[in-house]
């Protein structure tokens, strides 16, 4: 974040170049769903004057096309900004574009979607992760300052993070208002940041953080200045290698990448030791479970009655909304809404609904507990390298699903992460993930700038 | 055959705002679509946040009913493609009404309530060209989308539709007592009413609205139900549609199952957490409720009980309009008869409320006083009535207007002329017809134009008739 805030150019400059620039970008990685050509600088001199933001497009922006990477809100200008994006442009940011994800959030690699699919730009033929691909796509790609707002349900955030070598923090569930975020699962979405220092990370975070009267879920807490954590020492400072995190499933060089990390940060004065979390193999099944049930009541709404995509009127409602809904949503969009309406059904509810709702409980029991002798725990980000979209094809469902096995866990708690990259393998990036306890987001800032400034 | 009947109450609570976002629950005046924003319209990303007033009504509403209050309530989302509904599901509660079981006493019969439970209104539907069956097209007005409902579910303890809707003038009553709802205000309290016979399935007839259409539909629905059971037809589980046109019920579609719904509970919403401490706060602060007034009137006012409930569970309003006139009225005995005989005659003549009419406790009571003092005769006051309820001017001008009480002279020959014309019934009554005396007063009566005292004009037929 230098350039405008320094005084070296204007900040109608700065951001007249970063539009420029992400045009550029947009024609080889495709980040953007919609460049906001109508771009300027803000007149408020705040801490992000003259800052270059973009958004992950399931987050509203007034007067700017908000889709949700979902024909079925093509075309969609919601009438009021989210309660971050008030708050990020009250400091003098300026929103260059809403970048793009899989459809509603719906994956891993950013391609379930009928709109923009990025693109990676360590090698163009490999996914950025999902579902925010957009925001870590721009964000790796991006010669300019700049800092991208993304939002995580099950490791949206860590996955593009890890994927094209940026950073990416994804708060605790509650500490950012998702009021004006189009829901996935409301009970686990979390917006956040990614970008590619610590210090933009934490600023990022200390201005959207906080209470909003719109969102009665986000925490009454009160806020903080996150920046103080960074430059702290890591003395006494206690990390766990929890072992489930670096079994079978995960790429032997990626573990090796980040163990090599965990006895970094041993010689900086943290003590690091391996340790359990024997719920972790249950993350993934209830984390879909849940997800794919609100996510199926969210998706309701949709059906070309008040906003986004329409259709000539025929036949009464149940027909308009079948043909609007047939044409609107993409094939994983209707998988889950299938998936989580079965489990909703009468005589489901219990074995299905019910009991993830138990296990996430369980989970964050497990969690708690780890957090009473850790200060943070370490993993792996992904269990691999960014795959290429041709091998992507061939997966099936649940080989999909379980690419989020490393991200479910935390992000189903609540507990907040940050991943941060490490030593590549075969030229492409990998990402560390950070994981504390719920509301301690200055210990991950804590432990990942000394890594940042020490690496 | 046996009936059993429960009563789903749906009542528009008359909070200042909406049950998730700031628009007013007053939607009068306001052009379709006018009173809302994008919670209530469900837009992408917007978020409710539950109005705390909604509890605290639904709270009293639970305590006068005697009800157990959860600790711990939370909404969920029912889930249904409708174009009424702006997410196309609604917000509600399942598993976990914020108010328990209760009951309510009637005359003679207990009423067990089931729950109470908060949600949101739909959107109101216009059906163009045609009813809900036929319609062409509908036009949708989300101004109501999102006033808070509360739901008062009954068991199925009522035998008789007249049941039915004593229960509904007694809840009506405590609500307006609690001051919880606007009973003026159009589709402020819908009912859904099941009924079955025989134990068979029960059959669902939706959104009546009026106290009297509900009994209408309950008693249709026994006949047509006792009809099909006699030609030994079965009965299947259906939702009805009353039509208040016809006073008949029409089928809509087969009833699903409440577990159908699929419901989730709302994740945007925290629990909802009622202690000790807000309960106690509600019970200090509860109004006076209507058993306890009727009370009160039977020993302050000296009223039979009887006659207080007439007045408190009429209409809460008229109960008020009562109190007030016997701050200036010495006999409240008389305020009271006058009140529920000729004044609600005449108000449900115009189908008015007190409230909404003319009459004024002031003005009302002049009535009284101009009968005390002999101005006019209580007959003429029958009369006189009707022309003050209609335009609210004071009894005293009304009086002055027309003629004002007979002299005996007046009065000696209105008889006089009566005898004279109808001879016939003169000589009958004379044979000891008093069929015939009853026309001749009549008669008089039409004369004098109702000024005159009947018993006075009697001695005088009678006094004259001695003298022929
Ligand atoms: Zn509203």
């Amino acid at each position: 974040m230098r350039g405008a805030r320094e005084g070296s150019i204007s900040a109608a400059d700065s951001i007249k170049e970063a539009v420029a620039k992400s045009k550029e970008i947009q024609k080889k990685y495709s980040p953007f769903i919609t460049i906001n050509e109508k771009a300027e600088a803000s007149r408020t001199k705040g801490r992000l004057y003259g800052l270059a933001v973009s958004v992950k497009d399931n987050i509203c922006t007034k007067g700017l096309q908000t889709t949700a990477g979902s024909k079925i809100l093509e075309g969609y200008i919601p009438p009021f900004d989210a309660t971050c994006i008030e708050k990020i442009k009250n400091e003098g940011a300026t929103i260059i574009g809403k970048t793009a994800q899989d459809e509603f959030g719906f994956g891993t690699f950013s391609v379930n979607t009928q709109l923009s699919i990025p693109k990676n730009p360590s090698d163009a033929e490999r996914t950025c992760g999902g579902s925010s691909g957009g925001a870590g796509c721009i964000t790796a790609a991006a010669d300019f300052p700049h800092v991208a707002i993304a939002e995580s349900t099950g490791g949206s955030i860590t996955a593009p993070a890890a994927f094209t070598g940026t950073i990416g923090l994804t708060p605790t569930y509650g500490r950012v208002s998702r009021y004006g975020l189009v829901d996935y699962s409301n009970s686990m979405d979390k917006i956040g940041v990614l970008g590619n220092r610590v210090h933009d990370c934490a600023l990022m975070l200390s201005i959207i953080a906080g209470h909003d009267p719109l969102d009665s879920t986000s925490s009454e807490l009160p806020t903080e200045d996150f920046t103080k954590y960074l430059n702290a020492d890591l003395k006494g400072v206690k990390i766990g290698l929890p072992k489930e995190y670096f079994s079978e499933g995960v790429d032997k060089r990626i573990s090796k990448n980040v163990r090599d990390k965990a006895a970094l940060l041993e010689s900086l004065g943290a003590k690091c030791e391996e340790m359990s979390l024997p719920s972790t193999p249950y993350a993934i099944p209830s984390y879909y479970l849940i997800a794919v049930s609100e996510a199926s009541t969210n998706l309701a709404k949709y059906c070309g009655l008040r906003y986004g995509l329409q259709k000539d009127i025929t036949g009464n409602f149940d027909e308009y909304f079948t043909k609007v809904r047939t044409e609107g949503f993409g094939e994983e969009a209707k998988r889950r809404i299938i998936l989580g309406t079965f489990a909703r059904m009468a005589g489901f509810r219990d074995k299905y609904y019910f009991k993830a709702l138990r296990i996430r409980a369980t989970i964050i029991k497990e969690f708690k507990q780890a957090f009473k002798k850790y200060d943070a725990l370490i993993t792996p980000s992904m269990p691999v390298v960014p795959p290429k979209f041709s091998d992507i094809k061939n997966l099936t469902p649940l080989q999909n699903y379980y690419m989020d096995i490393l991200t479910t866990a935390p992000n189903m708690a609540g507990m907040p992460t940050i991943s941060m990259p490490v030593e590549k393998v075969d030229g492409l990036p990998v990402g560390m993930q950070i994981i504390a306890d719920q509301f301690k987001e200055g210990n991950l800032i804590k432990i990942a700038h000394k890594f940042e400034v020490s690496a | 055959m046996s009936v059993m009947i429960g009563l789903e109450v749906h009542v528009q609570l008359n909070t200042e705002s909406k049950l998730f976002c700031s628009d007013s629950v007053d939607t009068r005046n306001k052009a379709p679509n006018e009173n809302t924003c994008p919670i209530c319209l469900g837009f992408p990303g917007s978020k409710p946040k539950l109005n705390k007033k909604v509890i605290d009504y639904a709270l009293m509403t639970g305590l006068a009913l005697g009800c157990r209050i959860p600790e711990e309530s939370f909404m969920s989302r029912k889930i249904y493609f409708y174009p009424d509904l702006a997410k196309n599901y609604q917000i509600s509660q399942y598993e976990s009404p914020l108010v328990g079981e209760g009951y309510m006493n009637l005359p003679d019969l207990k009423i067990r309530i089931r729950r109470i439970h908060i949600e949101e209104d739909p959107a109101k539907l216009v059906h163009v060209g045609g009813d809900i069956t036929s319609a062409e097209y509908v036009l949708i007005d989300y101004n109501r989308s999102g006033i808070p409902l509360m739901e008062i579910v009954t068991e199925p303890d009522f035998t008789t539709p007249k049941q039915a809707r004593q229960f509904l003038e007694k809840l009506s009553s405590i609500l307006e007592h609690l001051n919880v709802y606007d009973a003026s205000k159009e589709m402020s309290l819908r009912v859904d009413a099941n009924v079955s016979i025989n134990g068979g399935e029960r059959i669902e007839v939706k959104n009546i609205t009026g106290f009297e259409n509900v009994e209408k539909a309950l008693n249709f629905e026994i006949i047509r139900q006792s009809g099909m059971a006699r030609m030994e037809v079965k009965i299947e589980r259906e939702v009805r549609h009353f039509d208040a046109e016809t006073g008949t019920t029409k089928g809509l579609r087969k009833k699903e199952y409440e577990e159908d719904y699929g419901y989730v509970f709302d994740p945007d919403l925290p629990i909802i957490k009622v202690d000790r401490a807000w309960v106690e706060k509600i019970k200090s602060s509860m109004p006076e409720l209507p058993d306890q007034r009727v009370k009160r009137f039977t020993s302050q006012y000296k009223l039979n009980e009887y006659t207080a409930s007439v007045l408190i569970y009429t209409d809460k309003h008229l109960a008020d309009f009562y109190e007030e006139c016997c701050k200036l009225y010495k006999d409240p005995i008389v305020v009271a008869n006058w009140t529920t005989n000729e004044l609600q005659k005449s108000l449900n003549w115009r189908s008015e409320r007190i409230n909404d009419s003319k009459v004024k406790p002031k003005t009302f009571v002049e009535l009284l006083e101009l009968i005390d003092s002999n101005v006019i005769t209580e007959r003429y006051a029958k009369e006189l009535i009707k022309e003050y309820v209609d335009t609210g001017t004071s009894p005293k001008e009304l009086a002055k207007k027309s003629i004002v009480k007979l002299s005996k002279k007046d009065i000696e020959s209105a008889v006089k002329q009566a005898l004279d014309k109808n001879k016939k019934a003169v000589e009958e009554i004379k044979s000891g017809k008093t069929e015939s005396l009853q026309f001749l007063i009549g008669q008089v009566l039409t004369l004098t134009k109702k000024q005159a005292d009947p018993k006075e004009i009697k001695a005088l037929i009678l006094e004259m008739l001695k003298k022929q």
